[in-house]
């Protein structure tokens, strides 16, 4: 049972060659930049002028940013949106996948696509469409909000007012939030449908026959399985949501948005970078960011971490 | 018993609404792509298709090379698939499978790399770009992504949950090389795991235009989302040729996500474990 | 045994290697003028190439373009490691100001470029403008966008009112702004952040610039921005402004429906009324001067060469052949309303014609004579993100009712802070 041309491998040998091609890309590629950043982390530098044009300032950058009161507002904007807008993509992707698994047989692909189809729109497309479909007077949004405040029973949740949602403040974050949950609840469900699949469809039968209803089914088979996928899902966009750049920056047109509200730290990172020209302090957010988020992370690793002999 | 009847009813309705919702700003998109662009700017927007859209494609290809940026969009999406696959699934195999000195660190490493925004790299990634010479080259676009922490993360999940340890023993007491259980065994019974993720390079290299944008010099080497944001004037865009070329260059995708989509049920069936 | 789901797919990649090998085109032995732009700018060299071709039919013109932010932000790189630079740098208004204080751009109006001689044929604050606080000329200026009040007169009869009313200062701009909304209902201006961005450019004394001065003292609680501030306040709290963003549905609507009554922007505003923003609305627009005589720039592009280029002699003859023309001058004014930067065009006798869209108005000689009045600004580093806090403020003047003078001394404090750096 060998692979004809490929040499023998010995299993303590396999693992490094099996890795070999990606180590070598990721050191290259992958560490350089970020060892580059964190030297340009303790540097003052003003890109147009130059490489010559660094100047070793220690920790100065860091301390800016930790009194900056921008960095502590985009950093409590980030985790709002990362919350609300990652929370929800779950909860619903995985009793979804699980629904269309196990009940559409036909029209899988179809139903799946839907779902899907945001995640592949391109950011430009997504930007000429939103600002559309929140436009306050004739937007998509505020109508269907308007004709669902005529139903009974459902005025107590609908505003009475047409909304402005890229302009007021308070209503800039859960416009974004709303466009980060369509864009990547598909992605979810797809992720979680592929597990789904992996999981033997004897145990399901085996359960059934022994009386088990399709809730209980759902709680203690399908959930522990899936535990590898969620860990894997949940800290995937928790990542993401921690990075949120795009739809911030192409719903607030690059800048924020009223009084700073839609201004991630990513965002905020970027204009220092590329508007205002520091990228010795843009470094330096980074580098924070960097360790709020792998704070996060080992949080989570910690929550959701499948144990067991394959972990 | 009686919710057992109510519930899939609603929940289909629920889940019919919500696939309706989804594709409404996507529906919005191809609408846009037929109209002019006073017509886009009109309150209200037009909700069903216009007659521009050939106009609207005259226009497009008029100002940038866009079927020859196509061209290379697919290129860089299909090399970066294929690579990817390969490098990311040897190695979420090996880190799945296998015991061996400094594993966790590198992968601690690795996925560290992960909560870094990509455009702090920008200027560094340039820099190793011109040093390799490889300014206004593809292969700067698709080799890089190769090593994506993304993938091999996504991998080593799989693997740890859909390859159960006692088969690669087995293989290998039956006397299987390394490469043999590789090729033979983890791979069929990734294969969901490969389409997703194929799908998912694809598209973020479809969409990617940060690298593009770094690395391409010249309009002929542009990829499409480059190309297409090159028509953006701040005051003077055509929006409706913009939107008609985003609607086009959605197709490959929709295309690409039609023919997955099947593997991924396929798939059900090589998840036997026996 | 292949278990990628390659077999269709690669097949596609080799035909569409094949085939990007056949229209692949090769390298020619001959010497390329690199030219990085933006649009419109890309077209307007793209149509200069023929007569450049008549001088040097063996070199070859490519131009990249790429979107206004990105060939900014790929300038930047490319300056940062000083390679893969072009020959040609344009730059816009807003960036020139950086760019030209990072040192990496050549200084045209010495040796062996010399075009400080012409500097008397450029319109003067846009040759300020390219010049670094050094004296150098590190960008030469092409075109420019006078400022221009456009105004709906229809709107104006309604209410009663005439020209001179909006334009004799800006408190009757205002006053005049209460009165078409009891008449019509229309709004006077898009965002109340319009009159701000205008009113903190009038009355710069010299050694100052928009947010600092020379010495690097913060401005922004002198006169002009509380002036400034109080009158965005005032609009905002009569409700004259519609808080409609630029670029946006709500705008392009506000201008077919003639609920905006008003609009302060570059001159090339016109042109895109008149082609697609609201073209039915034509003759019922007219231009007139910035109120209270203020006089400010809307943009304007400025062509460069960075130190790391190529072929400078070359890249300095098609700059100087782009902007000292006055055939090519007048014929980017025609194609793409971009106002020449070249004072001697502005006697030719297009100017004289009557544009029909503004009711047969001569309005370019108004905004020559705008042009002409303009003065430049010191550009500051700082400016950026001084922009971005003054905005920040306002914002919150605006919908949270800040007091002023609170949030202009909060805005000077945040300056200061980043001066201190």
């Amino acid at each position: 049972m060998r692979v004809g041309f490929l040499p023998r491998l010995s299993p303590a040998a396999a693992p490094y060659v099996l890795l070999s091609p990606f180590v070598l890309l990721f050191v290259v590629f992958g560490l350089f930049p970020l060892v580059f950043s964190f030297y340009l982390a303790f540097q003052s530098w003003e890109p147009t002028a130059g490489v010559s044009a660094m100047k070793f300032v220690g920790l100065d950058n860091f301390a800016f940013a930790l009194t900056d009161e921008w960095f502590w507002k985009s950093l409590k904007n980030t985790a709002w949106l990362a919350v609300v807008s990652g929370v929800p993509q779950h909860v619903v992707a995985i009793p979804l996948a699980y629904f269309i698994h196990t009940s559409f047989k036909r029209s899988r692909n179809s139903v799946i696509g839907a779902y899907f189809l945001p995640y592949i729109t391109s950011t430009v497309a997504i930007a000429m469409m939103f600002s559309t479909l929140f436009s306050t007077d004739y937007g998509l949004i505020n109508l269907s909000l308007q004709a669902l405040h005529g139903v009974p029973g459902l005025a107590s949740l609908t505003p009475a007012e047409p909304t402005d949602w890229l302009g007021r403040a308070e209503n800039i974050k859960p416009a974004i939030a709303l466009v980060v949950f369509w864009r990547y609840v598909g992605f979810n469900t797809v992720l979680y449908l592929a597990a789904l699949q992996t999981i033997p469809g004897d145990i399901y039968e085996a359960a059934t026959m022994d009386g088990a209803g399709r809730w209980q089914q759902f709680w203690y088979i399908t959930l522990p399985s899936l535990q590898p996928m969620i860990y894997f899902g949940v800290t995937l966009s928790m990542i993401g949501g921690l990075q949120l750049f795009e739809e911030p920056f192409i719903l607030t047109g690059g800048r924020g948005g009223t009084d700073q509200t839609g201004m991630t730290t990513a965002m905020y990172m970027y204009r220092t970078a590329f508007e205002f020209n520091d990228f010795g302090g843009a470094s330096a957010l980074s580098w924070l960011l960097f360790v709020f988020v792998a704070v996060l992370t080992w949080l989570t690793n910690r929550a959701f971490k499948p144990r067991g002999p394959a972990a | 018993m009686r919710t057992d009847l109510l519930a899939p009813r609603a929940a289909y309705a629920l889940v019919g609404v919500g696939a309706l919702v989804m594709l409404l700003p996507f529906y919005f998109m191809f609408v846009f792509a037929s109209h002019s662009r006073t017509e886009i700017f009109n309150l209200p927007p037009p909700l069903f298709f216009g007659s521009s859209f050939l106009s609207n494609l005259d226009i497009l290809t008029t100002k940038i090379a866009f079927w020859r940026s196509l061209g290379w969009s697919l290129y860089v999406a299909l090399a970066s698939t294929a690579l990817t696959l390969l490098f990311c699934s040897m190695g979420g195999y090996a880190f799945a499978m296998y015991e061996f000195r400094g594993k966790q660190p590198l992968f601690t490493l690795v996925m560290g790399t992960m909560l870094l925004p990509s455009f702090l790299g920008m200027i560094p990634s340039f820099m190793i770009m011109d040093a390799f010479g490889w300014i206004d080259q593809p292969r700067a676009l698709y080799i890089p992504g190769a090593a994506s922490a993304f993938g091999i993360f996504m991998m080593r999940q799989f693997v740890s949950s859909a390859i159960p340890r006692d088969l690669v023993e087995a293989a290998r007491m039956d006397g299987c090389g390394e490469w043999g259980i590789y090729w033979r065994i983890v791979l069929p019974l990734l294969k969901p795991a490969l389409g997703t993720l194929g799908l998912i390079t694809f598209i973020a290299s479809w969409n990617n235009f940060i690298g593009p944008l770094i690395v391409m010099r010249s309009p002929e080497m542009y990829t499409l989302p480059l190309a297409l944001r090159s028509m953006q004037s701040p005051v003077n865009t055509e929006w409706g040729a913009v939107m008609a070329g985003s609607a086009i260059a959605t197709l490959p995708l929709l295309v690409l996500f039609a023919i997955s989509s099947r593997r991924l049920i396929d798939g059900l069936t090589a998840g036997a474990v026996k | 045994m292949a278990t990628l789901q390659s077999h269709p797919l690669l097949h596609a990649a080799l035909l569409s290697l094949v085939s990007l090998a056949g229209t692949a085109s090769w390298a020619q032995a001959q010497t390329v003028l690199a030219i990085s732009a933006y649009p419109a700018v890309d077209e307007i060299a793209k149509a200069a190439i023929p007569a450049f071709k008549k001088k040097h039919p063996e070199v070859e013109v490519k131009i990249t373009s790429r979107a206004f932010a990105d060939h900014h932000t790929a300038m930047t790189t490319a300056l940062s490691t000083a390679s893969s630079l072009p020959d040609v740098m344009v730059l816009e208004y807003g960036y020139v100001g950086r760019f030209a204080e990072g040192g990496g751009l050549e200084d045209l109006g010495a040796a062996p470029y010399n075009l400080q001689s012409q500097q008397a044929r450029i319109v003067s604050f846009a040759y300020r403008q390219g010049t670094t606080s050094a004296g150098k000329l590190v960008a030469m200026p092409t075109d420019i966008g006078p400022g221009t009040l456009l105004y709906r007169t229809d709107v104006l009869k309604k209410a009663g009112l005439t020209e001179a009313d909006l334009t004799l200062s800006w408190d009757s701009y205002v006053a005049s702004g209460i009165k078409i909304k009891a008449a019509t209902g229309a709004y006077l201006m898009a965002h109340a952040r319009d009159i701000k961005d205008i009113m903190i450019r009038a009355d710069i004394k010299p050694g100052e610039g928009l947010y600092l001065d020379k010495n690097g003292k913060v401005l922004v609680d002198t006169p002009r921005f509380v002036r400034a501030f109080d009158l965005a306040k005032k609009v905002r709290e009569q409700k004259l402004d519609g808080k409609i963003a630029s670029w946006s549905n709500e705008w392009s609507e506000g201008f077919k429906r003639g609920t905006i009554a008003t609009q302060m922007s570059g001159a090339w505003l016109a042109g895109h009324l008149s082609t697609w923003l609201a073209p039915d609305t034509k003759g019922q627009w007219r231009a007139a001067q910035l109120p209270e005589k203020a006089y400010g720039s809307w943009g304007g592009s400025f062509y460069s060469i960075p130190k790391g280029a190529k072929n400078k002699a070359l890249a300095a003859e098609f700059i100087q052949m782009m902007t000292l023309t006055p055939e090519l001058q007048l014929a980017a004014f025609k194609a793409q309303d971009a106002f020449p930067a070249l004072l001697e065009v502005h006697n030719n006798a297009f100017f004289e014609q009557p544009i029909d869209f503004l009711g047969g108005q001569k309005a370019r000689l108004l905004w020559r004579d705008a042009a002409r009045k303009i003065t430049a600004v010191e550009v500051h580093k700082l400016d950026p993100i001084a922009d971005e806090i003054i905005n920040t403020e306002l914002d919150k003047v605006l919908d949270q009712g800040k007091d002023v003078r609170t949030a202009l001394a909060d805005a000077k404090a945040l300056i200061e802070r980043r001066a201190k750096r």
